[in-house]
């Protein structure tokens, strides 16, 4: 299988794989990861301060994403959109796509981290004359962000693999790029142990990252 | 006229009455304990005259305005609470803040004091409960004496009118307790008020002015504390003292 033809074929082709993994895979991840970040601590702070109405629309949401394939909900945005007028292009409508999908999860990370800080901190709070979102900012969410860290950066690196199915509408990602060298060599298998292998590569600098960050993250209590 | 006064204060957890119409004067320099046994309702009535507890009923009122408890606002709460201070039975400083972060904090976020104006006023309270030298220490790294100073020189950072104590030794060994006792002795003697909720008999003696005994959402007794140590009236007082002074 790895002859000397195949072998050129993978060098040759190795700098055009990391190529569309650098400028598509790596920013739709990290683009959608942001995004999804604002809308999990949004909506984890609307069920965290129990507001009316609001909280069921989160709820609604929650059920319908995590209820419902990251592959569907591309197919409905891509086919549903331009129907509704709505014209995007494909890498646009992936980022809102898998920022809206990973929202939902992420959400119920943060409400978990959230609810897990102690009422205290809170009572605490309103007794220096804080008001909510002042204790919001400076006292709940950073320590919630803490324990929420590693489950999100596990989101992260999810995303960073689930980017592929953005193929299925038309992105040319990573993995679609790879298909398309395979599909001019007819050489199927070592292109994609060798997409494999990047996707990996890009995994494993993310967890060293996460590695890292967590050390940061856990310096209360560390004299400086 | 009084600085604090709460008159006829009621609350229930379902059908299990805590408060069952409790009147307090509070005046100016007055360090005011509240003494009695669990359950007895002394931590939910300090809690519901800081707001953190939702009374039934009653009235409250603080610096001259009169409040209505059952249907004070947020905004009454808020500016109420930007002149009282709390202090805690379990510290609850800020994890994530150091012990200067922490004192600070309420100074710069709730009342939009300058950085620097804010840190020079936290050295002086650190400074004041022994803790100046700690102020990058993070809490987790200071023993529960040292965590419950900070605590109270967090509530001391924003010039209170008054300073609420729920149980503050309850959760520390002797020396420990000693050491936060002795930095509460000093603010009685500077001629703070206070509320102490506690079940330091001896401290109660020696730094109150006025003695609240409460049992069962009632008060039992109150008066000065010379009274109240000396000459107890009621049975259920004599038997308090009784068995805590053994």
């Amino acid at each position: 299988m790895f002859d000397q033809k195949t072998l050129e074929l993978l060098v040759s082709s190795f700098p055009k794989i990391l190529e569309y993994g650098l400028k598509v895979t790596l920013p739709l991840a990290a683009i959608a990861f942001m995004l999804s970040t604002v809308i999990a601590v949004l909506v984890a702070m609307v069920q965290y301060a129990n507001t009316p109405v609001l909280r069921q629309i989160c709820r609604v949401y929650i059920w319908i994403i995590r209820g419902t394939p990251l592959l569907v909900q591309l197919m409905v945005a891509f086919y549903g959109l331009p129907l509704l007028g709505i014209r995007a292009n494909p890498f646009v409508m992936a980022v809102v796509v898998f920022s809206i999908n990973e929202g939902a999860y992420s959400a119920e990370t943060m409400r978990a981290a959230m609810e897990a800080v102690p009422a205290g901190q809170l009572e605490a709070g309103y007794c220096v004359g804080m008001n909510y979102m002042q204790i919001m900012w400076h006292i709940i969410l950073p320590q919630a962000f803490r324990t929420a860290f590693p489950s999100l950066f596990n989101a992260l690196i999810s995303m960073v693999k689930d980017t592929s199915l953005a193929s299925s509408i038309t992105v040319v990602e990573m993995f679609t790029r790879t298909k398309q060298i395979a599909g001019q060599s007819y050489n199927y298998l070592p292109l994609y142990i060798e997409v494999a292998l990047v996707y990996l590569i890009f995994c494993t600098v993310l967890t060293f990252i996460q590695k890292k960050g967590e050390k940061i993250l856990g310096s209360y209590g560390v004299r400086k | 006229m009084a600085l604090l006064e709460v008159k006829n204060i009621q609350k229930a957890f379902g059908e299990n009455g805590v408060l069952k119409g409790i009147d307090l004067t509070v005046e100016k320099g007055d360090v005011v304990s509240v003494l009695g046994p669990s359950g007895s309702g002394k931590t939910t009535l300090l809690r519901c005259i800081n707001f953190l507890e939702k009374a039934d009923g009653g009235s409250l009122s603080f610096e001259g305005k009169e409040y209505d408890l059952s249907r004070i606002t947020k905004a009454e709460i808020a500016d109420i609470r930007k002149k009282t201070g709390f202090v805690f039975q379990n510290y609850n400083l800020f994890a994530n803040k150091t012990v200067l972060g922490n004192v600070t904090l309420g100074l710069t976020s709730a009342r939009k004091v300058a950085k620097a104006e804010a840190e020079s006023k936290a050295k002086e309270v650190l400074a004041k409960v022994g803790m100046a030298e700690f102020a990058d220490y993070y809490p987790s790294q200071l023993s529960g004496g040292q965590q419950q100073r900070v605590a109270i020189a967090r509530a001391l950072a924003t010039d209170p009118s008054i300073l609420y104590f729920d149980e503050p030794t309850s959760a520390l060994d002797p020396q420990l307790t000693a050491e936060v006792l002795e930095v509460m002795r000093e603010l009685a003697r500077e001629g703070m008020t206070m509320i102490v909720v506690t079940h330091e008999i001896s401290f109660a003696k020696e730094v109150s002015t006025h003695v609240m005994f409460m049992a069962d959402g009632n008060v039992v007794e109150e008066g000065t504390a010379l009274e109240f140590f000396e000459n107890p009236r009621m049975d259920r007082t004599r038997e308090f003292l009784r068995l805590t002074s053994n």
